[in-house]
């Protein structure tokens, strides 16, 4: 159907021609006869009917069939990009009788469209009841998990691995293990793992950080391979640090004690040299010193060594009080946990026994069947109290109690032994605000801060796997000849501070999404703001809603573009009118030495392709046409705007599939020809 | 009298080894660092180097290895003294050449044992 306006255009032309020419026949005749008055009007009539007709004709096809035809078409292209959008209007004009059919084909469409998705649901729960068990299971784990096809794409990774590499873009299902550990050793060893299973152990170095992984071949069809992973950075450093300590502290001490043991000798045959004796003897006491200040540097390091080397783990206070609760209602005693909970680093198993004993103890010392605990945060310190109402108990008593054993063995730790384990002792002291009694306990705090994370899994299911990776075409392929649906697409959108690229205006957030495996994921995005180092001019806040103090903070774009462009990694680009937004991103490339030379897909282009009658081809007309919902106030926010361009894509990829538009080839060769079109 | 020349930086050591070798019957001449043990070995070549390891400026390996290379002191005989308690350290001595090694601290009457051992040696060999 040609567009409206040429329509419009054909349509009064013909009724202009149709009335001016009947007008200068009726001149003509006018002038040549002598008319009587009746023959006149007859005369006039026929002259100016066909223009008159051309008129209302053409007003009737408009109304009665032209417009509701247009409305078909946007109603059949509603159809198949958003199946499931909701607000149909009605046919009208001399195509209403065609609404019943058009129902039924909606209706049948729909109904198989959900009796598709009953059925995939149905068959899809049992397996998804196994993947819930395992997911559990990974997003518990500490250990980051990483799992790779034969390509060493990544099909899975953990949340433990996504902690790891939180400030890596690269980290993203599909994607190069290359691209998120660039070690040539770790690809060769993926490429020749044994068959049987059997482990390799890999040392990885970084500039920050060490880590070391075990790679294991997994009997899988996609012939991958599983990567575990270990921060050992802190392992190393703490390793190299008390080695290091020790071989410098080792040879001073003896040779400290080598001059020392000589001097003696010396002294002892020196008889009568009473010069020499003197010499000696200063040499001696200064040895002595020397001795005594190495063996206290030895005593701090093997004290900070054990530190570090027990057994002690970041624990929430309240989860121990909570387990010596458990313990202690079996003996009828009362433990009130008190106060705000803390992270404390403690050997769990072995402070729980010996708090267990030492309540016990209390209780049978003070008569009591009620203490309550409270964790205090000191200067390095926790201190662990528990209270009673009372006086304190005394160091004697507290004397006997360190040496008591926690069990009843012979081999069985003492109460001292976890004390010095944590570098903590005892003492028992009045608490000075409540005039109660407690017995304190230092213990070492940790580093964490924050509570403990919800184990509400409900509130976070990230999209960690996919495993249907393994069945793209291997990623040197070349992407020309790649499905649409089979390719890594990065959606993105930048906000400016104006329109005037070329003129200064500069990037002031940027922001991506991801469709793989024609699914747009829903966790893996890339958003930042971008300080421009220019002021952002008004008129343009009042469209993106971003101020300069917004952006004071954020990373210049030579800080972000490298990270957009480790986003972007392989993936071909896609973007809402993306001639702007290419742009924006390539002139900045420019500035910091960054190509962005991968093809590009644009929306608006390939909107304009499939429906060349329709007039508006704006993100916010197409996500009108095709029902697609800006969250509330995500529209013009780079983010939003991408993951609409996104939701935009994949609307219009069924469309162009039936137009027979499969390869990427094929959709960058409709986008070129409408260009062109435009052009001319 | 046979003659020692001790290598040692410490100089509470060096006071005591002094005299201690003294009384064994040794005459004896001293040097705080490498260098300066170098060059009275040049103007005056001892019977037996007694050489600490760890020295300021040139360690006693390098003294070790340099007295080596020379013809005129291939043969001298030198115990090593070191603080450090590693096999590997007495490995490389003895491959660097040394006759012997001991560690801090030690009797008198063991350094004199092997010093007296190390003599004879020598002697037979002459």
């Amino acid at each position: 159907m040609p567009p409206r306006q040429h329509l419009l255009g054909l349509w009064l032309l013909l009724t202009g021609v149709l009335l001016f020419s009947g007008v200068g026949v009726l001149l003509w005749l006018d002038s040549a006869l002598k008319l009587a008055a009746a023959q006149r009007t007859t005369i006039w009539l026929l002259c100016l009917l066909p223009g008159v007709l051309a008129l209302v004709i053409g007003m009737l096809l408009e109304k009665r069939l032209f417009r509701p035809l247009r409305q078909f078409q946007v109603l059949l292209a509603r159809l198949v990009a958003a199946p499931d959008a909701q607000s149909d209007f009605p046919l009208d004009g001399w195509l209403s009788p065609l609404q019943p059919d058009l129902d039924q084909i909606r209706e049948g469409w729909r109904g198989d469209r959900e009796r598709t998705r009953i059925a995939h649901d149905e068959g899809a729960a049992h397996a998804a009841y196994i993947q819930q068990e395992l997911e559990g299971l990974l997003q518990i784990l500490d250990l980051p998990l990483l799992i790779c096809d034969e390509h060493q794409r990544l099909l899975l990774f953990n949340p433990a691995a996504r902690t790891l590499f939180h400030d890596q873009p690269a980290l993203g299902l599909g994607r190069q293990v290359s691209q998120l550990l660039p070690h040539t050793s770790l690809s060769e060893a993926l490429h020749h793992l044994p068959t049987d299973g059997t482990p390799r152990q890999l040392l990885l170095p970084g500039d920050t950080r060490w880590l070391r992984c075990e790679l294991r071949r997994l009997d899988a069809r996609h012939g991958g391979a599983l990567i575990v992973l270990h921060d050992t950075t802190h392992e190393l450093e703490a390793g190299q640090r008390w080695r290091r300590a020790l071989a410098e502290l080792l040879p001073r001490l003896r040779g400290h004690t080598g001059s020392m043991h000589s001097a003696v000798e010396a002294l002892l045959q020196a008889e009568d040299n009473v010069e020499l004796k003197h010499r000696l003897v200063q040499a001696i006491s200064e040895e002595s010193r020397n001795l005594a200040q190495r063996v206290g540097e030895l005593t701090r390091l093997v004290e900070s060594q054990q530190l570090s080397q027990s057994a002690l783990e970041d624990t929430w206070s309240n989860d121990l009080f909570q387990a010596l609760q458990e313990r202690l209602a079996t003996q009828s005693i009362k433990l009130t946990a008190i106060g705000i909970p803390v992270w404390i680093r403690v050997d769990g198993p072995a402070l729980l026994a010996m708090l267990e004993l030492l309540i016990l103890r209390l209780s049978a010392s003070l008569n009591t069947h009620s203490l309550d605990v409270e964790v205090l945060l000191g200067n390095h310190r926790v201190y662990l109290d528990l209270i009673w109402a009372g006086s304190p108990v005394s160091e004697q008593l507290l004397n006997q109690w360190r040496t008591l054993p926690l069990f009843d063995d012979a081999l069985s730790p003492k109460v001292s032994d976890v004390l010095n384990q944590h570098d903590a002792d005892l003492w028992s002291l009045m608490r000075k605000p409540e005039a109660r009694a407690c017995l304190r306990l230092p213990v070492p705090s940790s580093l964490r801060g924050s509570a403990p994370r919800s184990t509400d899994a409900e509130l976070e299911r990230p999209e960690f796997h996919d495993f249907s990776i393994a069945d793209l075409p291997p990623p040197d392929t070349v992407q020309a000849g790649t499905p649409l649906t089979q390719l890594e697409m990065i959606v993105f959108d930048t906000e400016t501070t104006g329109l005037n690229l070329r003129g200064g205006d500069r990037i002031i957030s940027i922001a991506a999404c991801r469709i793989i495996n024609g699914r747009l994921l829903a966790q893996d995005s890339f958003d930042q703001l971008v300080n421009p180092q220019r002021d952002i001019p008004a008129t343009s806040t009042s469209i993106h809603g971003l101020r300069n103090e917004d952006v004071a903070n954020a990373p210049p774009i030579d800080i972000v573009l490298p990270r957009f462009n480790q986003y972007v990694g392989s993936g071909v680009l896609v973007a809402h009118n993306a001639a702007f937004d290419l742009l924006a991103v390539r002139m900045a490339g420019d500035e910091c030495g960054l190509t962005f030379d991968m093809p590009v897909l644009d929306t608006l282009l390939l909107s304009r392709a499939l429906d060349p009658t329709f007039e508006g081809h704006g993100l916010d007309a197409l996500a009108e046409r095709f029902q697609l919902i800006f969250p509330p106030g995500t529209r013009h926010t780079a983010l939003g705007d991408a993951r609409v361009t996104a939701e935009l894509l994949l609307a219009l990829l069924p469309r162009l599939r039936a137009r027979g538009v499969n390869t990427l080839e094929d959709a960058l060769a409709l986008q070129l020809r409408v260009e062109l079109e435009n052009k001319r | 009298m046979a003659r020692v020349l001790i290598v040692d930086d410490e100089p509470n050591i060096l006071l005591s080894l002094e005299f201690l070798m003294q009384q064994a019957g040794l005459e004896v001449d001293t040097a705080e660092t490498g260098e300066s043990a170098l060059a009275k070995i040049d103007a005056n070549p001892p019977d037996l180097l007694l050489l600490d390891i760890s020295l300021p400026g040139i360690s006693g390996f390098d003294v070790l290895e340099r007295l080596r290379e020379q013809p005129a002191t291939r043969q001298l005989p030198v115990v090593m003294l070191t603080a450090h308690g590693r096999e590997v350290e007495k490995e490389k001595g003895i491959a660097l050449g040394a006759n012997d090694y001991i560690t801090k601290p030690f009797s008198t009457q063991e350094l004199v044992a092997r010093i007296e051992a190390l003599l004879g040696n020598n002697n037979r060999l002459e």
